[in-house]
């Protein structure tokens, strides 16, 4: 038999629940709901549950995807309203399926990004960024685990699949924005770092990210 | 969520213990209550999330119609920055909404080092430290906890404190408040009120006077207080609350597990623990009830590990039919049962293998707290080398391969042969393994661990002095000397922390001035490695005026008023000053299974008889 998705939604104070916890609230959420979930084979078996691609701490989501083995206990239809009984505020479940696309064909995330100026910087910063996006490469350093340095060189152009919206308002700079999702990804939060340390002279005091959609290689909706 | 709150969460560590939002948190109608209550717990969410006493007066206080509790905790350092640079005052977890503005104050006091956080919350919330500075009726700071047997330290910060068990005094405080609000009471008048509410201890309501060495000279009670305040218990623990659904935090904590309470109270006496007296008499939950809350707990919170709790769990009576009961259900569905706080010389390997059926063997911990037979009778802590040993060659021929052992230097009548009792009973707890075990190529690692003895408070070595830090090292210098085998690892706690513990542990009310001054000087978390500084502590005794050394060093004379002398455990104080005799004549005295030997605690029984 295959494996079941949930698609959810991460807002709200669930916003900083971080991959990992996210993980084990999930496990939980699933045994309150009576639900009950294959486990993994081996010396050590625990419930499966695997999310493609793990939301950074701090984002919101409306697109969240897990995929887990459904024993006994549910049915796809019943189960959304089963889990969102048991799940802390901000967790929604939006659908239960079977099957769905390989993980591999997660391409690419549509983000709206919010920016806020400590003053009304967001028509020049708008004009910036626009620039920004037009070069032909736009090397950044990017955190890295495996290099020595502790940093890695980025070429953030080449992952930016779609500039779709630029939009200023004040002090605000709305950003909808389609990224590489996986094998290289781009964090929005690498870019927006880079933006910043090209224009020092933007004070940006707060960034929103949100994941509107993921899309499969042909840009259509995966799930 | 607040804007300026999230702007803040950009920019701190772990910011999910600053949120709620979590299962099961309650979240009631502002416009239908009240009355509301918030819960600090003066310590980080993770350490505060992992009380059950915060999850079961959270769920008493809940319970009240019109009546609301949140839960605040203290920031770490970038948070309360933060908060500070951004002027975002202290606010409660469930609505956000400022705790200044709250009914209730209410702190968790489970250990003296938690004070500089109390006036950190406190000061954080937008509130003048000192009770007498808050003239009207809201908010009340109330704090309860077993640190609250001795609260003189903390008392002028304070408007009430509640002794013992908080269930039901926690309740009647809140309903004389609900009438003193809508009838519109001055401050005074309702806590003259409060003080006649049995276990409601109002400071502002003693006088206390000193003699010219610093001693306590009087304790007057004014306006119709009790000269004594009693501690509070539940008398029966079957029917008490159990949060078998409480809240399940989103983030890890300390204790992420069931926490399954098994009984109140300890039948050993141990005279060194303070735990053993002020929560006397022992009072039990029956067996079945028990396995109906633990799998209660489990299905609701979806956790998948199951703690037994209680101050000794190998006394509880039934615990091979609750362990059986328990895991007729919990084996099945790969729910984990840990079993700590077991004794030495009850070990039961049976039971052992039972809990740890299919996982791996986790290591062995046991506390003689002494290394000889002598010093061991003198705290009354009956546990024998025979014990000792056979418990480990039980463990060994099972396959284990762990052991940690937990001792005390400085305790009472100790000498230098005591302290090296303890290498020597490592040592032969090598010998047994080396005798005993069924595989002697995995080796064996022995954890020795000693800590320097704080007296406490209520206990019958409340007279005692501390040994100086000087003298503990030096113990711990000589203990290194002797411990000299490969397989036996010793560490030694630090005696800093130990020794503002003792200070502030028996301390007065002129301590409060050495609170604020040390916090002022940027104390804070002082249980935190990270944050503790002696020496801002040494600074502020001295800028009072006061010796530490005079409260954590000193030996009390029989007849000194001490400082806690208005607060009763229920235990008598002629019993504990006749223990303390005992010890020094190194006999032991029986548990109250045995015989009881006329402790008081058993008044605090519904018709004066303990049910052991």
């Amino acid at each position: 038999m295959s494996d079941q998705r949930i698609l959810f939604r991460k807002t709200g104070t669930a916003k900083y629940i971080s991959h990992l916890d996210l993980m084990h609230t999930m496990e939980r959420a699933f045994l309150r709901a009576g639900i009950s979930i294959r486990h993994t084979q081996g010396y050590h078996p625990h419930p499966y549950v695997s999310i493609p691609l793990p939301l950074p701490l701090g984002f919101s989501s409306d697109c969240e995807i897990l995929e887990f083995g459904l024993v006994e206990g549910s049915t796809i239809e019943t189960l959304p309203a089963q889990m969102n009984r048991a799940l802390p505020s901000g967790i929604e479940v939006l659908d239960c399926y079977d099957g769905g696309l390989a993980f591999k064909k997660l391409t690419f995330v549509r983000y709206d990004i919010t920016l806020e100026f400590e003053t009304e910087q967001a028509e020049e910063a708008a004009a910036d960024f626009k620039a920004l996006m037009g070069r032909e490469s736009f090397v950044v350093q990017k955190r890295s685990k495996k290099a020595k340095s502790g940093f890695t060189e980025v070429d953030i152009i080449p992952l930016v699949e779609a500039v779709e919206e630029v939009r200023s308002d004040g002090v605000f700079l709305y950003l909808t924005l389609l990224l590489k999702a996986q094998n290289p990804g781009l964090n929005p939060d690498v870019l927006l770092q880079g933006f910043r340390s090209e224009y020092p002279g933007l004070n940006v005091i707060y960034t929103a990210c949100h994941r509107r959609e993921i899309l499969d290689d042909n840009k259509a909706i995966y799930r | 969520m607040d804007h300026k709150l999230e702007k803040i969460l950009a920019r701190v560590q772990k910011p999910g213990r600053y949120v709620g939002g979590e299962y099961n948190a309650v979240v009631k109608d502002r416009a239908a209550v009240d009355c509301r209550f918030a819960f600090c717990f003066p310590d980080t969410y993770e350490i505060g999330m992992s009380n059950l006493g915060l999850r079961i007066l959270y769920g008493v206080i809940n319970e009240m119609d019109g009546v609301w509790c949140e839960r605040v905790f203290a920031p770490w350092g970038d948070m309360e920055e933060a908060m500070r640079s951004e002027g975002l005052p202290l606010y409660a977890l469930e609505s956000g909404d400022p705790v200044k503005d709250f009914d209730f104050i209410g702190f968790s006091l489970g250990y003296e080092l938690a004070y500089t956080n109390v006036l950190n919350l406190l000061d954080l919330a937008g509130l003048p430290l000192r009770a007498a500075d808050r003239p009207d009726l809201t908010p009340i700071v109330v704090a309860g906890g077993t640190a609250m047997y001795d609260p003189e330290p903390i008392a002028p910060f304070v408007d009430i404190v509640s002794l013992g068990e908080g269930e039901d005094v926690t309740v009647e405080m809140i309903q004389l408040y609900r009438k003193a609000k809508k009838e519109g009471w001055s401050k005074a008048a309702f806590l003259r009120q409060a003080a006649q509410i049995p276990g409601l201890y109002v400071p502002s309501l003693y006088d206390v006077k000193y003699h010219d060495d610093g001693t306590v000279a009087a304790v007057t009670p004014r306006e119709g207080a009790p000269a004594v305040v009693t501690k509070r218990i539940v008398t029966d623990m079957n029917q008490s609350y159990y949060p078998a659904k409480t809240i399940v935090p989103s983030t890890e904590v300390t204790q992420d597990r069931v926490m399954l309470e098994l009984f109140r109270g300890c039948i050993r006496g141990c005279r060194f623990c303070q735990a053993g007296y002020v929560y006397r008499p022992v009072r039990g939950r029956d067996c079945d009830l028990l396995v109906k809350q633990g799998i209660e707990a489990c299905q609701d919170s979806g956790y998948q590990d199951m703690t037994l709790m209680s101050l000794s769990s190998s006394d509880y009576p039934d615990l091979l039919p609750l362990c059986d009961g328990l895991l007729e259900w919990c084996q099945p569905r790969k729910v984990s049962l840990a079993l700590p706080s077991l004794r030495a010389d009850n070990f039961s390997m049976g039971l052992m293998e039972k809990l740890q059926a299919g996982g791996r063997k986790s290591g062995l911990t046991f506390a003689p707290e002494a290394g000889s037979q002598r010093l061991r009778d003198a705290i009354n802590k009956n546990v024998t080398e025979e014990d000792l040993l056979a418990s480990c060659r039980t463990a060994f021929e099972g396959g284990w391969s762990s052991v940690k052992l937990y001792f005390m230097l400085g305790l009472p009548t100790e000498t230098d042969e005591d302290v090296l009792g303890i290498a020597d009973l490592a040592n032969k707890v090598y010998y047994t393994w080396k005798t005993y075990s069924t595989n002697r190529s995995r080796g064996i690692r022995i954890t020795v661990s000693t800590s320097c003895f704080v007296p406490k408070s209520h206990t019958p070595f409340q007279w005692e002095a501390q040994n100086t830090m000087e003298e503990y090292l030096r113990k711990v210098t000589l203990l290194r000397e002797h411990m000299r085998n490969k397989s036996i690892t010793y560490n030694w706690h630090d005696p800093e922390t130990s020794f503002l513990e003792a200070a502030l542990s028996r301390g007065d009310r002129r301590l409060a001035d050495v609170l604020e001054t040390a916090w002022r000087n940027g104390a804070k978390f002082d249980s935190w490695s990270e944050y503790f500084r002696l020496q801002t502590w040494l600074d502020a005794f001295a800028a009072c005026g006061l010796d530490p050394a005079f409260y954590a060093n000193r030996e009390r004379g029989k007849d000194e008023v001490l400082p806690w002398s208005m607060i009763s455990d229920g235990v008598k104080t002629s019993y504990l000053w006749k223990e303390r005799e005992t010890a020094y004549e190194g006999k032991i005295t029986p548990d109250c299974r045995v015989k009881c030997t006329g402790c008081g605690a058993n008044k605090l029984c519904e018709g004066g008889v303990c049910r052991v």
